[in-house]
C-alpha cells in the first residue's frame, strides 16, 4: 500500500515540478516568439536607439529609446534619493533604536512593502503632483522627478532590509571585540559596519533597481506618459507603462502588438543583467 | 558462510571526486565490527552506502555491488533494504513527537495495528535499550525534552522496532559524555549476539573496547581490516600503525 | 567637546532617516484610512457600482468578490506547483544540474516585470487557450507572479529541518512520501500557509498582470471561472486614472488595505503561534 502511494506521491510532484517549469520556459520562450517577428520590419539598433515612438502611422515610427530612457531616468532619481534615506535608517534600526524598538519599526516596513502599487499611485497623484503643482507653480506636476520620489518610498524597503540584514550580523560579530578596545559606538558604525556592508549596499541598491524598473502601475499614475525623451522636471514614460497603456488598444498580430512584446522583451533582457549582478554580488557577500 | 554483507569493487564519487575506491570487504554475521580512519576518509559514506542512504545525496555515483545474503541491493527497492539495514546517526535524532509514538512510528507504517502488539513491541525494545525503566511513566512526553543521551537511546530503539538484521551507526557516541557512551556500548556488545552491527568511530579506544574486528579507512581504500585484537597489536600496513600510534588523523 | 561631535553628521544622518522612515509609514497607512473612512459605510460594501461613468455612485461589491476570487485562484494555483517544485526539489532530486536549472528558471521568473507577464497571458491564456479574459487567466497570471516567492519560502522551511532527522525516517525503510506527511509538514505547515498568504497579498493589490487578463471595467459577481471580474485595485486604478470619483477611490483604496491586513495577520499570528509552541 505504501508503495503504490508512494509511487502516486512520487510521479505527480514530479509531474507538477514539471509541468511548472515548462510554463515558466514556455513564457520566456513565447516572449522571444512573439518580439522576433518585428525585426523583420526594424533592426534591434533601431528599434533601440530610434528616436520616436509612432506604431500607428504611415509608415510607422517603432523606436523605444524615449522609454528606455525615461525608465532609467525614473528609476535613477529613485536610487539617488532612497539610497541614503535607506542605508541611514538601516543605521538607525541597527545601532540607534533598542531590541525592542526595532521590533516593532521592522514589521512595519514589511507593512511600506506590502501597500499595492495603485495605492502609491493614488497618493503620488493626489499628494504629490498636486503639491508640486501648488508650491512650486508647475504647469504640470506629472514628472520624472515626482516619479522618483514615489518609487523611491517604494523601493526603501528592499535597500533597508539588505542593508540592515548585513549590519547587525557584522555588529554582533564584532561589538566584543570593538568594545573591548574602548571604541565609541559611533566610531564602529563609521569605520567598521559601514565600510564592511558595502556589498550589501550594492546588492540592496541594485534588487531595487530592478524593482524600480520592473514597476508599472504607480510610476504610470504619476508621469505623464508621453513617448519624449526625458527631463527631470518634465513628462516621460517608462516600458512597463508604455505596454500597460497601449496593448489594450494594440490589434493581435499587428505590428504595433509586436513591438510592444519586444520592448517588454527589452525590459526583460535589461533585468536579466541587474538580477544577475545581484546574484554575483550577494554571492560574494563575505562577513 | 559466517559474512551477511559483502561489497566488491565498491566506489563511490560525489560529483566527479572519488570517495571511496574498490572496497572489498566481507562483514561477519552477529558481530560488531568497527570502521575507523581520519575525518574525511570516506567511513561514512561508506556506511550510508551500505542501506542505500548515499542515493540520497546530490551528485553521487556508486559503481560496484554490495551483496547482502549473496544478493545484491542494487536491484532491490531501498525502502527493503533498510528495513533489513538499520541506521542511528551521530547526532540523536529523535522525531518531533511523544516518546511513544517515536517508537510505533515504523510498525505501524509496516502495518500493525493492534494496540497491544504495538505496547509489547515498544517495552521490548526500550528495555532492550535499557531506556524503558526511565521512561516507563513518561512515555507521553515530548521525545525532544529527553537528554542527549537518552535520546541517542531512543533513536536506537526506534531503529530495532522494524528488527533489522543489521545495525548501522555512525558515530553515535561523539555528541554525548562518558557515561552515556558506557550505556550504549554496553547495550551494543548485548545487541551483537542478535544483530550484525557496524559502527563507524573515530574513538580508537571505543573500538578496542567493544569491536571484534576492525576495518581501518584512508583515503577512500581499506588500508587493513582483521580482527580488532589483531589489527592494534600487529598491525601489517605502516599507515595503520602510524595512525592507532596518533601520528595523523 | 570636539569628540563628542566627532560623528554628530552620521548620527544626524541615521536618525533623519529613521525618522523618515517611521513617517512615511505612519502617513501612508493613516492618510488612506481616515481619508477613506469617511463615509464608508455597509451599503458601500453591498453594493454594485452604479452612475455615470460608472462608480461615482454605489458600491464596490463585485470587485471586493472578484478580488478575493483571483487572489484565491492565484494562491492556489501558485501555491499548488510552487510546494509541488520545492518538495521535488528538496527530497527527490538527486542531479545537482537539475537542481542548478530549475532554479535559475524560477529565479528568471522572478525577474520578470508582471506586465510583460500580463503580456504573456493576454496572448497564450487569453487568445491562444481561448481561456478568454477570465478569472481563471488574470489567476493564472497573478500565481505565475507570486510562485518565485512561495517556492524560495517553502523550499527554506524545508532546508531548516535538519537532513538527519529526515533520514532517520527513510532509514526506517519508510516511504519519501510516508515521511513527508508524518514528519515534514507538520514541522512546516505554518511556514507554508504563512508563505502562501503573503503571496496572496501580493496578488490581491496587483493590477498589471490582471489589466489585460482577467480584470474589467464592470461586470457583476463571476458565475464561474471563465467569467471577467471586477478586482479592487483595478477599480481603484480607474477610479482616480479616469478622474470618476476620488472620494470612492479613497474608500476602495482603504478596503483594500483592510483586507491585505487581514490577509497579512494571517501569517504574523501564526509566528505568534509558533513562538508559543
Amino acid at each position: 500500500m505504501h508503495k503504490k502511494f508512494e509511487k502516486i506521491f512520487s510521479n505527480s510532484i514530479k509531474g507538477i515540478t514539471f509541468f511548472s517549469v515548462m510554463i515558466l520556459i514556455c513564457i520566456i520562450i513565447f516572449l522571444i516568439k512573439e518580439s522576433v517577428v518585428i525585426f523583420d520590419e526594424i533592426s534591434l539598433l533601431d528599434f533601440i536607439f530610434g528616436d520616436k515612438w509612432n506604431p500607428v502611422r504611415n509608415p510607422p515610427n517603432i523606436s523605444i529609446f524615449p522609454m528606455i530612457l525615461g525608465t532609467l531616468y525614473v528609476s535613477f532619481v529613485a536610487m539617488t534619493i532612497a539610497l541614503p534615506i535607506g542605508v541611514g535608517a538601516a543605521i538607525f534600526l541597527t545601532s540607534v533604536v533598542n531590541e525592542k524598538m526595532r521590533k516593532m519599526i521592522k514589521p512595519s516596513i514589511d507593512l511600506l512593502a506590502g501597500i499595492p502599487s495603485v495605492i502609491y499611485g493614488l497618493i503620488g497623484l493626489l499628494v504629490l503632483v498636486k503639491f508640486f503643482e501648488i508650491h512650486f507653480d508647475f504647469s504640470s506636476g506629472e514628472s520624472v522627478l515626482v516619479g522618483g520620489i514615489l518609487l523611491a518610498i517604494m523601493v526603501l524597503p528592499y535597500i533597508i532590509s539588505t542593508c540592515d540584514e548585513s549590519m547587525i550580523k557584522i555588529a554582533k560579530r564584532y561589538k566584543m571585540a570593538s568594545d573591548g578596545l574602548g571604541i565609541s559606538k559611533w566610531h564602529m558604525i563609521r569605520y567598521l559596519i559601514l565600510p564592511a556592508s558595502k556589498k550589501s549596499i550594492l546588492a540592496g541598491i541594485i534588487l531595487a533597481l530592478a524593482r524600480a524598473m520592473g514597476e508599472t502601475m504607480a510610476v504610470m499614475m504619476v508621469i505623464g506618459n508621453s513617448p519624449i525623451f526625458p527631463k527631470l522636471l518634465g513628462k516621460t514614460q517608462t516600458i512597463p507603462a508604455l505596454i500597460a497603456l497601449e496593448m489594450g488598444g494594440a490589434q493581435v498580430d499587428s505590428l504595433h502588438y509586436h513591438a510592444l512584446f519586444a520592448a517588454g522583451l527589452v525590459l526583460m533582457g535589461i533585468l536579466f543583467v541587474v538580477n544577475m549582478l545581484f546574484y554575483y554580488i550577494k554571492k560574494n557577500i563575505d562577513y | 558462510m559466517d559474512h551477511i554483507i559483502e561489497t566488491k569493487d565498491l566506489s563511490i564519487y560525489f560529483d566527479q571526486k572519488k570517495i571511496l575506491d574498490k572496497i572489498n570487504i566481507k562483514i561477519k554475521e552477529n558481530k560488531i565490527t568497527a570502521i575507523i580512519g581520519p575525518s574525511g576518509c570516506g567511513k561514512s559514506t561508506f556506511i550510508k552506502s551500505l542501506n542505500k542512504m548515499v542515493h540520497e545525496e546530490k551528485n553521487a555515483t556508486i559503481d560496484g555491488e554490495i551483496l547482502l545474503h549473496g544478493k545484491n541491493i542494487n536491484g532491490m527497492e531501498k525502502e527493503i533494504v533498510r528495513e533489513k539495514i538499520g541506521m542511528v546517526f551521530q547526532n540523536p535524532m529523535p522525531f518531533p513527537l511523544s516518546i511513544y509514538d517515536n517508537m510505533i512510528y515504523a510498525p505501524i507504517y509496516y502495518g500493525i495495528k493492534d494496540k497491544e502488539k504495538l505496547g509489547n513491541i515498544v517495552k521490548q525494545k526500550l528495555i532492550i535499550a535499557g531506556l524503558y525503566d526511565e521512561v516507563k511513566n513518561n512515555m507521553k512526553m515530548q521525545a525532544t525534552k529527553l537528554s542527549g543521551g537518552q535520546q541517542q537511546r531512543l533513536c536506537i530503539a526506534r531503529a530495532l522496532t522494524v528488527e533489522p538484521e543489521i545495525l548501522l551507526l555512525d558515530e553515535p557516541c561523539s555528541a554525548l559524555d562518558v557515561k552515556n557512551t558506557a550505556n550504549i556500548e554496553e547495550m551494543l556488545k548485548k545487541l551483537s549476539h542478535q544483530y550484525t552491527i557496524v559502527i563507524v568511530t573515530h574513538n580508537l579506544a571505543q573500538a578496542k573496547r567493544i569491536a571484534q574486528y576492525t576495518a581501518f579507512i584512508l583515503n577512500g581504500e581499506i588500508i587493513e581490516y582483521d580482527e580488532t585484537k589483531k589489527l592494534f597489536e600487529n598491525p601489517q600496513d605502516e599507515r595503520t600503525k602510524q595512525y592507532i600510534e596518533g601520528i595523523f588523523g | 567637546m570636539k569628540r563628542t561631535n566627532k560623528h554628530l553628521g552620521i548620527k544626524l544622518w541615521s536618525i533623519l532617516s529613521g525618522s523618515i522612515l517611521i513617517f512615511l509609514v505612519l502617513y501612508m497607512n493613516i492618510y488612506i484610512f481616515s481619508k477613506g473612512k469617511e463615509g464608508l459605510s455597509i451599503d458601500f460594501l453591498m453594493d454594485m457600482p452604479k452612475g455615470f461613468p460608472l462608480g461615482t455612485d454605489g458600491g464596490i461589491f463585485p470587485a471586493i468578490i472578484g478580488s478575493i476570487y483571483f487572489t484565491s485562484i492565484a494562491c492556489f494555483f501558485a501555491g499548488m506547483i510552487a510546494i509541488a517544485t520545492a518538495i521535488y526539489l528538496n527530497f527527490y532530486c538527486t542531479n545537482k544540474r537539475i537542481y542548478g536549472g530549475i532554479h535559475m528558471v524560477i529565479q528568471s521568473t522572478a525577474g520578470i516585470p508582471s506586465i510583460v507577464l500580463g503580456l504573456f497571458g493576454y496572448t497564450f491564456l487569453v487568445v491562444h487557450l481561448n481561456f478568454g479574459i477570465s478569472l481563471l487567466s488574470g489567476g493564472m497570471v497573478l500565481g505565475i507572479m507570486i510562485f518565485p516567492f512561495i517556492e524560495v519560502k517553502v523550499e527554506k522551511a524545508f532546508q531548516e529541518i535538519s537532513k538527519e532527522l529526515i533520514y532517520a525516517s527513510y532509514a526506517l525503510g519508510i516511504s519519501k512520501a510516508y515521511t513527508f506527511f508524518k514528519i515534514i509538514l507538520p514541522i512546516c505547515f505554518g511556514e507554508i500557509i504563512s508563505a502562501i498568504a503573503l503571496a496572496g497579498g501580493f496578488a490581491m493589490g496587483a493590477v498589471a498582470p490582471i489589466i489585460f487578463t482577467g480584470g474589467v471595467l464592470y461586470a457583476p459577481e463571476p458565475k464561474g471561472i471563465f467569467s471577467p471580474a471586477m478586482a479592487l485595485p483595478y477599480h481603484l486604478y480607474i477610479l482616480i486614472g479616469e478622474g470618476i470619483s476620488i472620494e470612492n477611490a479613497y474608500k476602495t483604496a482603504a478596503v483594500l488595505l483592510v483586507l491585505l491586513l487581514v490577509l497579512n495577520s494571517f501569517s504574523i499570528f501564526i509566528g505568534l503561534f509558533r513562538k508559543v509552541e
